[in-house]
């Protein structure tokens, strides 16, 4: 081995170590808990969908990558330039290699592009563009108004009708039946926005000016965190929410409990509570 | 043609070395103000992360001066701002004039046999709007409530009087509609010289791939920049004139128009950019593996071919920029298999460049080590980019971490690898001095290893559900879980950061006491080699008659011991 050599690799580690050490140090000096570092577990039925495909485009890319390092490092220790040593000479312009390289190229697009493709089109089917249609029984439909910087939800409340003085209205706070679809008109009264909740695996723009539409099923109650995915300005940082899904029973008790309130304190002449437009499909 | 030149030699200073249109001189100043970029956009990186992993703490040093209304804390208009003005600099006043101004003014001429530019007049004015541009971005930092603060995109109609009241972000498109002017001379004057100035025997088969890569960006250039340039003349008459062309009926100052518009024009130019911005990085790169490795490029045609596919699918898969934004069902899915197809001819490059280094004499400079990370970071970049054309893993990722740092690792890092391989490969041509290598491998490593790492954690906090653009991940506590992932990845940021110093130190230490570089220190036999380090004001003093490729390394048919010849050498000689 020549000085030169182990002096590269010397550096190498060296710097590889500094960086190490000082990336791990900021972490154990404030005694750091690894709190999370994927999302946690899906809630709601298109959910595991996302999953399932991330850890198959991982597998796949993965091995690809595995392989473009392993042609890139074999090269570095074994063809490193060294007295007597000479590269071989190949344009790779023959017929051969030509077929070779679409050989490869069509392998890579089956194995990697094709197979991926094939499962989201599936999935998109099933699960996130399988919207609700208006003879769906059982929809939640709601109504999502963003606005600087804050989300407004509407829900039909116990007549089962949007733009009723008995429509459930909430700041930052969506309340939901756990499985029961849930169909989501999505739009903005400023700038654009996007209603994103990591959990259930949906975002959506609100677009001022247009009505988007989104939709999830939640399948385990609980509370989960509703985030502003879009950049909307100063308190973007700020625009989040929570959705709570209840327990079927549950629900239907806090709505009419919340319905019944919504109508004794419905005022017809306050314009800014009315807020609302016709479902479209 | 012997003797003859396109322009004398200039005599004063100012038409020598400010207003010159000699494309050397206009290749220094592209490079200069690339690296200003580059230095700008770099601190404001700093400034970001350090808000990321400390929020609300003061900014160490600088931060009382540019906030001492908040005790020298980042406030959250003025992180909007960072973060919005760090893209902008970084593509359009950094990597833009980096790799496009200076490599390819340096490179085209010297590189195909012509004594400059065809249009030598049009090369300074490129130049000098591009300056004009960027002056006019500097000083929107400085204007009346506040600089642009509607992040690089500046979707409507955030970026409208609505969302961004100060004037900042209309100086902000008039710099970006200013840059993008530039840009478009520069296209036009580039693909004109390369169609008409190349020398006697230097066939399209016989271009080096810097070249090639330089004429597709160029392409795009002429082709896309006019959509950006109309997209922000729409958007300064919304703010200035009160028309609506991005602003809905609904809203009370609207009139009927529709913010999704800009995103269309934005991403009509916006993903060509990415383009732009790695086609020159690649060709660089292709030519520097078969330089480094003594190996021709493998597959030079199939290599052409793909940068070719690669420049006319980039313009129809834009759409993949947008699948939350509500396209329909059938225009998503056209756009995710469009983006599925183009990763078919990346895929091609990687094989050709790995194929290269097969069984070649692997000489590890500093400029092979940095094309080598090329096919590092641009291979993670563009494999994590499957999750984001498939729409139904995008809908997740979309607007988190995620994309972060896969656009960093393929826009960013590679077209910034590929502008410090050419830097470290021209620089002894440039100015007649080699850099130090041994710095320069050190510059490598102590960037790459960050580099990889801070744009790997985004991986995973983008993958944890953390949204981008966020002032403050601690405000809740879904984000709040992944704040630590923030603090590792703003330690490695602030050491990639430092790193950057290297390559200073090394300029520096060049300037004072580089070695004088030879005539042709890499034995390569490109024509610039064939010119004097640095080269005189007509670059060649006949013009060469081009007889071989720029590839032919260890060809057999090379006598008297080297494994090179120069283009303008018959092989059987």
């Amino acid at each position: 081995m020549s000085p030169i050599r182990s002096r590269r690799a010397r550096t190498a580690l060296a710097t590889l170590a500094a960086l190490a050490a000082l990336a791990l140090a900021p972490a154990t000096s404030a005694q750091q808990v690894v709190d999370r570092w994927r999302p946690n577990p899906p809630a709601s039925s298109y959910g595991q969908r996302f999953d399932d495909l991330f850890l198959l485009i991982t597998v796949l890319i993965g091995v690809s990558f595995a392989i473009v390092l392993v042609l890139l490092i074999v090269p570095v220790v074994r063809d490193r330039a060294r007295p007597g040593h000479k590269a071989s000479f190949d344009h790779g312009s023959s017929l051969h290699d030509k077929r070779f390289t679409a050989v490869v190229s069509v392998t890579v697009f089956i194995v990697l592009d094709a197979w991926v493709l094939v499962v989201a089109m599936k999935d998109l089917r099933e699960g996130y563009w399988n919207m609700p249609r208006p003879d769906t029984p059982d929809v939640l439909r709601v109504e999502v108004l963003a606005q600087q910087w804050s989300w407004n939800f509407r829900t039909p409340g116990s007549d089962g009708e949007l733009g009723t003085p008995d429509d459930v209205l909430s700041i930052n706070q969506l309340t939901v039946p756990q499985d029961r679809p849930v169909a989501l008109n999505v739009t903005s009264k400023d700038v654009i926005h996007s209603l994103f909740v990591p959990d259930m695996r949906v975002k959506r723009d609100a677009n001022p000016g247009a009505i988007n539409v989104a939709w999830f099923q939640p399948i385990k109650a609980g509370d989960f965190q509703i985030l502003c995915a879009e950049l909307c300005g100063y308190a973007h940082y700020q625009m989040h929410g929570k959705l709570h899904v209840l327990p079927a029973a549950q629900y239907d008790a806090w709505e009419q409990e919340a319905s019944a309130i919504a109508l004794a304190e419905h005022d017809p002449n306050d314009a800014e509570a009315r807020w609302a437009w016709d479902f479209k499909e | 043609m012997s003797g003859d030149q396109i322009h004398p030699v200039p005599t004063g200073f100012l038409r020598r070395h400010v207003f010159s249109t000699d494309h050397k001189v206009i290749a220094r100043q592209f490079m200069w103000v690339g690296f200003l970029g580059l230095f700008l956009g770099g601190v404001m990186a700093m400034m970001i992360r350090w808000q990321l992993a400390h929020p609300g703490e003061p900014f160490p040093l600088l931060g009382m001066l540019f906030w001492p209304s908040s005790g020298g804390a980042i406030p959250p208009d003025a992180y909007n701002t960072l973060f919005t003005m760090h893209g902008t600099i970084m593509i359009f006043v950094g990597l833009t004039p980096l790799l496009i101004g200076a490599w390819g003014n340096f490179c085209i001429p010297l590189m195909i046999g012509a004594r400059d530019m065809i249009f030598p007049t049009l090369n300074m004015l490129s130049f000098w709007t591009l300056f004009l541009g960027v002056g006019v971005a500097v000083y929107s930092l400085f204007v009346p409530l506040g600089a642009a603060e509607g992040g690089w995109t500046a979707y409507p109609t955030l970026s409208s009087n609505i969302g961004t009241p100060g004037d900042g972000e209309t100086l902000w498109a008039i710099s970006i509609f200013l840059i993008g002017a530039s840009s478009i001379m520069g296209g036009i004057n580039y693909i004109t010289t390369i169609v008409r100035l190349r020398a006697p025997g230097m066939t399209w088969g016989r271009l080096p791939l810097t070249v090639w890569g330089l004429f597709f960006t160029s392409v795009l250039n002429v082709l896309f920049l006019p959509v950006i340039g109309s997209a922000m003349i729409l958007m300064v008459l919304d703010r200035v004139f009160g028309t609506s062309f991005y602003i809905p009926a609904t809203m009370a100052q609207g009139g009927g128009g529709d913010p999704i518009l800009y995103q269309h024009l934005f991403w009509i130019f916006g993903h060509p950019e990415v383009y732009i911005l790695i086609l020159p990085a690649w060709g660089i790169v292709g030519d520097l593996l078969s330089f480094f490795s003594r190996k021709p490029a493998f597959g030079y045609r199939v290599t052409v071919g793909a940068l070719a596919a690669v420049t006319i699918l980039s313009a129809v898969v834009y759409g993949h920029h947008m699948f939350t934004t509500g396209l329909t069902a059938m225009l998503g899915e056209s756009f995710m298999l469009l983006t599925f197809i183009i990763s078919v001819p990346g895929e091609i490059l990687f094989f050709n460049w790995l194929h290269t280094l097969w069984r070649g004499d692997l000489r590890l400079t500093s400029a092979m080590l940095f094309s080598m990370g090329v096919i590092f970071v641009f291979g993670l970049g563009g494999l994590t980019g499957i999750y984001l054309a498939t729409i139904s893993t995008d809908i997740y990722l979309h607007d988190t971490y995620f994309v972060v740092g896969h656009f960093h690792l393929t826009m960013a890092a590679s077209s910034l690898f590929g502008a410090f391989a050419g830097c470290y490969f021209w620089y002894p041509k440039l100015y007649g001095r080699m850099l130090d290598e041994r710095l320069g491998k050190l510059h490598f490593w102590a960037t790459f290893l960050p580099l990889t790492f801070v744009f790997c954690a985004m991986f995973f906090s983008g993958y944890g559900g953390m949204p981008r653009r966020y002032f403050d991940h601690t405000d809740n506590p879904y984000t709040n879980e992944l704040q630590w992932i923030n603090e590792l990845t703003s330690t490695a940021a602030f050491i990639l950061g430092a790193a950057q110093l290297l390559f200073v130190v090394n300029v520096l230490k060049t300037i004072r006491s580089g070695a004088k570089a030879p005539q042709n220190p890499w034995e390569v036999g490109t024509l610039e080699w064939t010119a004097a380090s640095p080269p005189p004001h007509h670059n060649f003093d006949t013009i060469p008659v081009v007889l071989t490729g720029p590839h032919e390394f260890s060809n057999p048919a090379i006598r008297g011991g080297k494994d090179w010849i120069y283009q303008t050498e018959p092989l059987s000689g």
